[in-house]
């Protein structure tokens, strides 16, 4: 009896999990598609036609593309060699750079735009003053509001991607593998040739995919960096049709979305697909701790280079917000007397700051309290019962987290404005929902990884010691999981705290959040109040990063 | 072919001494292997041959080249050394088939191919894998990936063969008919070999002559018989096959186990406390006629022999009966015990 109802709890869960997910996350993108093809009473093309015969929109797809391969191709080519040298060499300070390398990671990539700003605009950027004054010009050598400048930052802040994809594979991989074709005779260059790079193939592929689809879905660079100087691309279209507010612009949105969400989706497919093949995988036997390569008089030529590259992606774009931050005017030159704490003053006493900061906090709490639940159950699910269906739930929040933010926004507006019983526009829900359809998957994977390294065992004997179901879940399966629990709350919290994209378009007066009023603020040209925000976000995600290393001990982080 | 000489190696790793003074020569053609528990600094030492590892300090020579000297500042990296090598995760490239795999080392000395082909196909012969050329490693068994490996290792006529544990991942009736597998080859090739290991009864099987470690220190440099009858020390007597250790006192003369009538001739040069060590196949048993009373506590049934622990004071002493019957003894009954060779060690 006791199993039968069991049994019907588990299906249960999963029948209201499923129902949950296809609500919020395929329903929402069905109507989407639907509405894209749906026009006139008929299904047709007709608004892909008119949008794509727009030269601005087809500009801003092919932009998109070619952005996104520039963006892809120079991350592996400045990762692939990085990984290495911090993987497999004897580098000195690999700790630290491993660090830094990682960090622009976790650092609001429209934050990241906003530094380059600072730094290479063409009239006041820092960089640009200081080459000036180094080399003479007349001119500032360096505009950020250009195609390259762009691909530029959208390179430093999300080639982390493709580092963190290539040296898991570096990692991951056999040394004995490269070991043997040294024995065979061949150098180390022709191991890397030979051995290495095929090897690392599908995983070199994979991070640069991740990289593009991360580029691609990007909203926060582009607006900040592309717009003002009329480069357009998917994101940004999607957002000024939206913000035209009227029929045939909501029309025009969801054919771009629909098509941004194909190529994201697609890719992804093709890329799980590649990595799943098991051709690659051979048996390894004890670990051997990998051969650090000598660099020999490569050394300190290594270690400069990884230094300067650090300095660029890393310290300078946020030794510069600090810097704007501290500044008396922004028009006097820098200098210690033009530095103080003044600017913050206003900010933090500001009730419209405040509001924002507590709206985020709040959102991101909520979201990642009630996410960290459901990712609970999503990954019992799906790791530990036998029941038919049971990776249904995870399969749902992976699409979510794969879909680009900006679709899943304009997916949740056109469905949650009372067409379909639910209105929930405007109010703080729908933000909620958005950050739990995007980030809850990251939350089920860290679960799920850490659920299935308790072994079924551990719950067999806690059951044959007489404890019930429950009593097992409590005594022995929570505590063994409750690191990566707690992990998985702060993987929702931080991004959902900072988030930009889909915060901009469901945001209403009452509910602002911090990456709206910060977006704002850049595109008033309030550079300063933009830099004392940005100090301030970076500060909390910092934080949260270090309580989420403390807790997860180094595995788990954004 | 060649001669390895090892002489006076050391490897720190800061303050850890992994390899301690390691001294030995493998005459061309011999079978040597390096035997010892996990971090005993076996695997160190064959990769300070292989050149994956550089020696802290002292010289090694592969034929009359010194691929390794710290005094000379000398160090042949791997490709330089002349060397095959097979590894315990089997290292086959899981993107290339069996074929370009076993030919890889002959396509850096850039073997024209059809002679490469020639020579690739006569050494999966010798594997027995003729069939499987074209096949890639996921399609092949771990016991046939292991026989590439071999291949590989062997395929350029290398003048010396490096065995890094290469059994320790197949299945024990596999692992048994691969010691054969090898052996043969080696005979055929006459190539010196030097094997690691951490299962006695491998290296014993397998070896002209056995190197013990422990801790870093090589314990004992020996024909296999001879390092099984005369253990150098307590840890090898431990290491290789079973033992009872019984504390002992050597007085006037003879050798005395502790709270025992009985003693016995002293042959080691040894005075005061000692322990005394005998194996338990070394041990008769009878029921009422014998130098040494006991209590037989437990019996274990092994099919080709009957495990017993003898209840002798106050030590627990195991013996081993070849072909004995279960029925023979009883749980609980009065037993003598005759041991018929012993071992004298110092007492720590």
């Amino acid at each position: 009896m006791s199993l039968f109802s069991r049994l019907n709890s588990k299906v249960l869960v999963i029948s209201i999990s499923v129902l949950l997910l296809v609500y919020f996350v395929i329903f929402p993108m069905g109507i989407l598609i639907f509405d894209s093809l749906y026009f006139n009473d008929h299904f047709n093309f007709s608004n892909y036609k008119d949008v794509y015969s727009t030269m601005v929109n087809w500009r801003a797809l092919t932009n998109t593309v070619e952005l996104s391969l520039m963006v892809m191709a120079a991350s592996v080519i400045v990762t692939f060699p990085l990984a290495w040298l911090v993987g497999r060499t004897n580098l000195p300070g690999k700790k630290t750079y491993r660090t830094l390398l990682v960090a622009s990671y976790m650092i609001p990539p429209y934050v990241g735009a906003i530094a380059w700003v600072q730094l290479l605009n063409p009239s006041v950027g820092y960089l640009n003053q200081i080459f000036k004054w180094l080399f003479n010009l007349q001119q500032a050598p360096f505009d950020i509001y250009t195609f390259g400048g762009l691909a530029w930052v959208l390179t430093l802040f999300y080639s982390p991607f493709a580092f963190i994809t290539i040296s898991r594979a570096m990692e991951k991989m056999d040394p004995t593998l490269e070991e043997a074709a040294r024995v065979s005779g061949a150098s180390p260059l022709k191991t890397l040739i030979d051995i290495t790079l095929p090897l690392m193939a599908p995983s070199i592929l994979a991070g640069g995919l991740l990289v593009f689809i991360a580029a691609g879905s990007c909203f926060g660079i582009p607006a900040i960096v592309g717009m003002p100087g009329n480069i357009e691309v998917m994101t940004t279209r999607i957002v000024t049709y939206i913000y035209m507010g009227d029929e045939q612009g909501i029309r025009d949105a969801t054919a771009l979305a629909t098509s941004l969400m194909l190529l994201a989706n697609s890719l992804l497919f093709f890329m799980t697909w590649m990595l799943g093949r098991k051709d690659y995988t051979t048996i390894s036997g004890k670990s051997t701790r990998p051969n650090m390569v000598e660099l020999g008089k490569w050394k300190w030529p290594a270690f400069i280079g990884v230094g300067i590259y650090s300095m660029v992606a890393v310290v300078i774009p946020l030794f510069s917000i600090l810097l704007t931050s501290l500044l008396k005017s922004m028009s006097k030159p820098i200098g210690l007397d033009n530095i103080s704490l003044e600017s913050w003053l206003p900010v933090i006493t500001s009730s419209q700051y405040m509001e924002s900061i507590w709206n985020s906090v709040l959102y991101a709490v909520i979201a990642a309290t009630i996410g960290t639940i459901l990712s609970v159950f999503v990954a019992y699910l799906s790791v530990k019962t036998r029941v038919k269906g049971r990776s249904l739930p995870d399969l749902l929040t992976i699409i979510g987290g794969s879909t680009p933010s900006i679709v899943i926004a304009l997916a949740l507006v056109i469905t949650f404005s009372g067409n379909f019983g639910l209105n929930l526009y405007s109010t703080m829900w729908i933000l909620i929902v958005s950050y739990l359809v995007k980030y809850m998957t990251m939350s089920v994977r860290t679960i799920a990884a850490s659920l299935s390294q308790v072994h079924i065992s551990l719950e067999e004997a806690a059951l044959n010691s007489g404890a019930s179901w429950l009593r097992t879940c409590k005594d022995i399966i929570l505590p063994l999981i409750a690191p990566s629990v707690i992990a998985g709350w702060f993987l929702i919290f931080m991004p959902s705290f900072y988030e930009l994209t889909m915060s901009l378009l469901l945001y209403s007066g009452d509910t602002k959040t911090i990456g709206v009023l910060l977006y704002e603020l850049q595109t008033y040209a309030d550079t300063q109040n933009a830099s004392v925000l940005s100090v301030i976000i970076l500060s909390i995600v910092l934080l949260g990063n270090i309580i989420l290393n403390k807790i997860s001990k180094g595995n788990v982080g954004i | 072919m060649a001669q390895v000489r090892i002489e006076h190696v050391f490897k720190r790793f800061g303050s850890v001494t992994a390899v301690n003074d390691f001294n030995l020569v493998v005459e061309d053609g011999e079978f040597v292997s390096i035997l010892g528990p996990s971090g005993c600094g076996k695997t160190t030492t064959l990769r300070m041959i292989a050149g994956f590892e550089r020696a802290t300090e002292g010289e090694i020579y592969i034929g009359d080249k010194c691929v390794s000297s710290s005094r000379k500042n000398t160090f042949l990296p791997p490709e330089k050394r002349d060397i095959g090598m097979v590894f315990q995760s089997y290292a086959v490239w899981p993107h290339m088939t069996v074929l370009d795999n076993v030919g890889y080392p002959l396509k850096i000395q850039k073997v024209p191919k059809e002679e490469r082909v020639k020579r690739v196909k006569e050494m999966l012969g010798l594997v027995h894998l003729e069939e499987y050329a074209e096949r890639y490693p996921h399609q092949l068994s771990g016991g046939q990936q292991q026989r590439v490996a071999l291949a590989r290792a062997l395929v350029a006529r290398p003048g010396l063969l490096l065995l890094d544990e290469p059994l320790s991942n197949l299945d024990a009736k596999l692992r048994e008919s691969m010691r054969f597998e090898i052996l043969a080859l080696q005979k055929e090739l006459g190539i010196t070999v030097v094997y690691v290991t951490h299962d006695q009864a491998e290296a014993m099987a397998m070896s002209n002559r056995v190197v013990v470690m422990s801790k870093g220190l090589v314990q004992q440099i020996g024909e296999p018989h001879d390092i099984y009858s005369n253990p150098a020390n307590k840890m090898v007597a431990d290491f290789i096959g079973l033992v009872n250790f019984l504390p002992g006192e050597v007085a006037d003369g003879r050798i005395r186990i502790a709270g025992m009538a009985t003693s016995f001739p002293n042959t080691s040069n040894l005075t005061g406390e000692v322990t005394i060590a005998v194996r338990p196949e070394n041990i008769t048993l009878s029921k009422d006629n014998g130098t040494m009373p006991g209590m037989l506590t437990h019996r274990f049934y092994l099919g080709d022999s009957v495990d017993y622990r003898v209840q002798v004071g106050e030590e627990l002493v195991r013996v081993i009966v070849k072909g004995a019957d279960l029925k023979q003894f009883k749980d609980g009954e009065k037993v003598f015990l005759d041991f018929e060779k012993i071992l004298v060690f110092d007492k720590e």
